[in-house]
């Protein structure tokens, strides 16, 4: 039952690497994108967004895995 | 139409002051009094605290085996003969499953004041558009002014840039309306003794599931093709994408259930840890440890309340964002679906 709240731990925590890893590309990819096109920055920002939240939507099933995991 | 709301907030006065005893009531004394339950602290409570002045009962009502029960107060309903009291629950007193459980719990009552200041300040809004004014002059006073820039927003950059110039009126009321309740929701977690009723997940299934209900009600002829008959595809790979499909129907707006819950949950949870690290220095190395360090901490909880302040907006944008974009989404047409298929 111990590994439980190990395994909880580690889960939020690879979960979270992903998704950081994931939303750091879309970052980096959003500013090279508006320095060299500034008049497009605006489209930028909003699909920037929308692809961080659907990263961050997948990393939330991970967490909320890690949560049953914990609280069982 | 404002007689109706003024008539809810005397229902609401009526319950408050109907919860007798409400201040002055003791605490319950726990055995370990220096531990705080973090997570017991940003659950749905019973009790609406107004620490250090006391705190509010509030009222359980309860359906169990058809029969509706009554009471002005958890210690009330734990006192009858019907209920009892395990931990912190309440449970019927012979073993059995409470039917139906829709007691007035504080993210209750902050989802009902949210939703109270959202129609005081758009039904009087409205009236003043179907008036003309903004609509055929400009906009009049601040009030009018401040709100319209956020409108022209949800219609413009949300709505109309996802869903698309044929459709998107029809969903500009629910966009708008759900933008500026969950704002409001989010907000009302900054104040003092107040709680985000968005760190509930049953409230943000429930606006996800309205959602979900507006998107496949209004999905078109492509969308239900892609999800059962994925066209251009071989079709072995058409029974793999099947189900791949028709579950990811529901994920989307689950994990927009999921990210507005998380979100506002972790930063409830954040202000506690941080403020705890004073107890936790005070603990370790000494009291002088845990004075000295406390303005560090409340700095940091200072820059976090500010971030939560920013996260409300940016949180219920993306939950409307996401909204029309899955609406969006679903409702585009395809014309050249059949030249892929060929």
């Amino acid at each position: 039952m111990e590994f439980a709240y190990l395994a909880a731990g580690l889960g939020a925590g690879l979960s979270a690497i992903g998704a950081g890893i994931g939303i750091g590309l879309i970052g980096k990819g959003a500013m090279e994108g508006s320095a060299r096109q500034p008049e497009a920055s605006n489209d930028i920002r909003t699909s920037m967004i929308i692809s961080a939240a659907l990263i961050e939507g997948i990393a939330l099933f991970g967490e909320a895995v890690c949560a049953i995991l914990a609280f069982k | 139409m404002l007689h109706i709301f003024r008539r809810l907030f005397v229902v609401l006065l009526l319950v408050v002051i109907g919860a007798h005893n409400a201040f002055g009531s003791e605490a319950a004394n726990n055995e370990d009094e220096n531990q705080v339950d973090i997570l017991g602290e940003v659950q749905n409570h019973y009790v609406w605290s107004f620490a250090p002045f006391g705190e509010l009962e509030l009222p359980r009502i309860l359906l169990y085996k058809g029969h509706l029960y009554f009471y002005s107060s958890t210690e009330e309903a734990a006192e009858s003969d019907v209920f009892t009291l395990n931990g912190h629950d309440l449970v019927p007193a012979d073993g059995g499953h409470v039917t139906l459980d829709l007691s007035i719990s504080t993210h209750l009552i902050f989802f009902w004041l949210s939703a109270l200041i959202t129609f005081l300040i758009f039904i009087p809004l409205a009236r003043r558009y179907k008036e003309g004014i903004g609509k055929e002059t400009e906009p009049k006073g601040i009030f009018h002014n401040l709100f319209e820039v956020f409108f022209v927003f949800i219609r413009d950059d949300v709505a109309k840039a996802n869903i698309g110039e044929k459709h998107y009126r029809k969903f500009v009321p629910y966009l708008a309306t759900a933008f500026f309740l969950i704002t409001f929701m989010n907000l009302m977690g900054l104040i003092p003794w107040g709680t985000a009723a968005t760190a509930d997940v049953s409230v943000t299934a429930s606006l996800a599931l309205l959602t979900f209900v507006f998107t496949q009600w209004n999905a078109s002829k492509d969308h239900w093709k892609e999800v059962f008959w994925f066209p251009g595809v071989p079709t072995w790979v058409r029974f793999i994408l099947m189900p791949i499909e028709f579950v990811g129907l529901f994920t989307k707006p689950f994990a927009l259930a999921i990210r507005l819950f998380a979100n506002m949950l972790s930063g409830e949870i954040l202000i506690f840890s941080i403020i705890g690290m004073i107890f936790l220095f005070g603990n370790m190395f000494g009291p002088l440890a845990g004075y000295g360090s406390s303005v560090i901490w409340i700095a940091f909880t200072v820059f976090i309340f500010v971030i939560k302040a920013f996260v409300s907006l940016l949180q219920a944008y993306i939950f409307v964002m996401l909204s029309a974009l899955f609406i969006g989404m679903a409702m585009e047409e395809h014309e050249h679906a059949v030249e892929h298929a060929s």
